[in-house]
């Protein structure tokens, strides 16, 4: 009965240095920022599949890329069966209008110029949709299924309060009917409150319209909250993948537990809980040395984490 | 695309800023006298009447020693006299050199400025504003190419420049008929406006590079804006994208730019007419350059165009100030939710 609707293999984004023109001379070879590095997982029809790491380690380029909002150095990427790093014109047009996304930032995600009208009928503009009435009425009905109310529909962003404004940015997301949504760390710029309401509305939404999630966050409650199954990601790459419990019960790599144990909990007995955070910074994916180094000298990756304790 | 918000900033701004008030009243006082110049001018500008000539304003009449030599009865009488030059309210202002009235052709010189002025910022607006989105929202290497070009049209003076172009190409004059006098309304005036097309597009070829900048300035930092890449990933393309998105976003800057240059091409038409450059016999800088001999003997007959340059020019930086106020927080005030 599951269905793979996209399926992801050897994605890699990397990123030149621009090479200035004394290094070219010189035969130097650039440096190269591996953001996304041989990425590959399967999003079945109807599930959602949360894709966790920390900040700066490609998973927002990873969900750019895969709606050719980057161009990928490599990999492909079947939707549906056909390759979307290969579409150009029509077939790459029809892709747009099954695939969505929704944004984390929701301030710099809508037009501050346009009404709330105008920011949820654009995708129906741009494709040729309808007539303008008819537009507005998908506006309309589509700010209601949302949660805000059509007397709205005149406001300008600045109007809206930030969990408002992801509401829009999620209806403006559904105006084409997508298949398929990249939920980029859609709630991690709300607050806690708004947090679950936003969560609670993705999910009706994926059951009433039968979506398909690429959920990327940041934030492990969130993801468990939301997903299906998981795929952790650390400096470019895939560490692990399996079913929700699997992942948060039974985690098998080192740097998934290391993240799963600097979560705090909500609970009387974890007060005064030292937290073993991961030492140091995220090493700068720049410097390939520094990231094997981190992996190898990793408080989790032997069996004593105070051998390595004062490596930083 | 006015939004109501907009206009209750404008006015806002407006009653809170006494500067504002200012810039405002001169500006739209400026620009009335120039749509209604035949109206308001008590004579014609052109009008040439030497028993008049050099009359001083209202309020300065002045008394002068004439010394004259007469022949009588095969005797020289050397006769030292006071004379008295009355100024008259015929010619509030005075008169030049040729006994034209100063105060009409004031009155007169501020149609050939704010035509030259707006038509030429406009001009600029339009080349400069496109050029710059598209270096800007493309960025990299188109970016490179044309912004070194508008760099190049930058670096020379401009008022260098603009002389050089003129040479070039000439002093083209377009006669706009007065629309006063062809319906009959004040007839004895001036039949045509005289537009001095060359300098038009001379002030808008020196002056859209500003405009490139700002305009590339603002495209380069909305083109990383999430809602643009939300636009691309509905499918939209770059022309729809720098229309709806980067374009209306950058109109805060460039309005203000805009204020501030019609100014500077005010001054750089004046600056062209006292040279001798422009091809415009009514005009501030040429008034200017006509009384410049006069100074010591009849000083308003360059003094009064002067005074209107001044003003002018005050007037729409204050404008400029004024708009700069009202807009720039116009997006971030009244963050909702907060």
């Amino acid at each position: 009965m599951t269905e793979t609707l996209l399926s992801v293999s050897d994605l890699e984004k990397h990123y030149v240095d621009g090479a200035s023109l004394t290094d070219r001379l010189l035969g130097v070879e650039p440096d190269r920022v591996r953001a996304v590095d041989g990425v590959s997982f399967e999003v079945q029809r109807g599930e959602t599949l949360g894709l966790v790491g920390e900040s700066g380690c490609g998973k927002s380029t990873t969900g750019e890329t895969l709606l050719r909002l980057r161009e990928p150095t490599g990999g492909t990427a079947a939707f549906d069966g056909e390759d979307v790093f290969e579409l150009s014109g029509p077939e790459l047009a029809t892709f747009r209008r099954r695939a969505g996304i929704v944004f984390q930032d929701p301030f710099s995600s809508l037009d501050p110029r346009l009404t709330a009208r105008e920011i949820i009928a654009e995708p129906l503009v741009v494709n040729d949709v309808g007539t303008a009435a008819e537009r507005d009425e998908r506006a309309a009905e589509l700010i209601e299924r949302v949660g805000l109310s059509t007397g709205q529909l005149d406001r300008y962003p600045n109007e809206f309060s930030g969990g408002q404004r992801q509401r829009i940015g999620i209806a403006r997301a559904l105006a084409l009917e997508p298949e398929f949504v990249v939920c980029d760390e859609p709630v991690s710029a709300l607050d806690v409150s708004v947090q679950a309401q936003i969560l609670n509305l993705l999910d009706d939404l994926q059951d009433e319209f039968d979506l398909t999630y690429l959920f990327i966050a940041h934030d492990l409650s969130v993801v468990r909250h939301i997903s299906d199954r998981v795929a952790v990601m650390y400096l470019g790459e895939i560490v692990e993948r399996g079913p929700v419990e699997t992942i948060f019960e039974d985690p098998a790599h080192p740097y998934t537990e290391a993240l799963l144990r600097s979560v705090p909990r909500a609970d009387p007995s974890e007060h005064g809980r030292r937290v073993d955070a991961l030492p140091g910074d995220v090493p700068s994916p720049r410097d390939r040395a520094a990231c094997f180094r981190a992996v190898e000298d990793h408080p989790y990756w032997d069996s004593d984490p105070l051998a390595h304790a004062d490596a930083d | 695309m006015i939004s109501p918000r907009t206009l209750r900033n404008l006015r806002s701004e407006l009653r809170r800023s006494a500067l504002a008030k200012l810039g405002v009243t001169l500006v739209v006082g400026i620009f009335l006298m120039a749509v209604f110049a035949p109206v308001l001018a008590p004579h014609d500008p052109t009008d040439q009447n030497l028993n008049d000539s050099q009359l001083p304003p209202l309020g300065f009449s002045t008394t002068e020693n004439r010394t004259t030599s007469e022949f009588v009865d095969g005797e020289v009488t050397i006769v030292e006299e006071e004379v008295t030059v009355n100024a008259t309210a015929e010619h509030p202002l005075g008169t030049d050199s040729l006994g034209r009235d100063v105060l009409s052709r004031t009155i007169y010189g501020a149609r050939t400025s704010l035509l030259v002025g707006v038509i030429g910022a406009l001009l600029a607006v339009l080349v400069g504003v496109t050029y710059g989105l598209v270096a800007g929202y493309y960025s990299g290497r188109v970016d490179d190419g044309l912004m070194r070009a508008a760099d190049v049209m930058l670096a020379f003076p401009s008022l260098v420049l603009a002389i050089a172009l003129i040479g070039l190409w000439g002093r083209a004059a377009i006669r706009i008929p007065d629309p006063f006098v062809a319906a009959g309304i004040t007839p004895g005036m001036p039949p045509d406006i005289v537009l001095p097309g060359t300098v038009v597009l001379v002030v808008a070829l020196v002056n859209w590079g500003w405009f490139a900048r700002v305009a590339r300035g603002e495209a380069l930092s909305l083109r990383s804006q999430e809602y643009v890449t939300a636009a691309r990933s509905m499918g939209a393309g770059d022309a729809f994208i720098i229309r709806t998105h980067v374009f209306p976003n950058s109109v805060t800057p460039i309005l203000v730019l805009a204020t501030i240059q019609v100014a500077a091409i005010i001054l750089l038409e004046s600056a062209l007419s006292f040279l001798g450059f422009s091809g415009a016999t009514l005009s501030w800088g040429f008034d200017i350059a006509q009384g410049r001999q006069y100074l010591s003997s009849s000083w308003w007959i360059a003094t009064m165009p002067g005074i209107a340059i001044v003003l002018a020019v005050v007037g729409i930086n204050l404008v400029g100030d004024w708009l700069r106020d009202a807009l720039d927080p116009g997006i971030e005030q009244g963050e909702g939710g907060v």
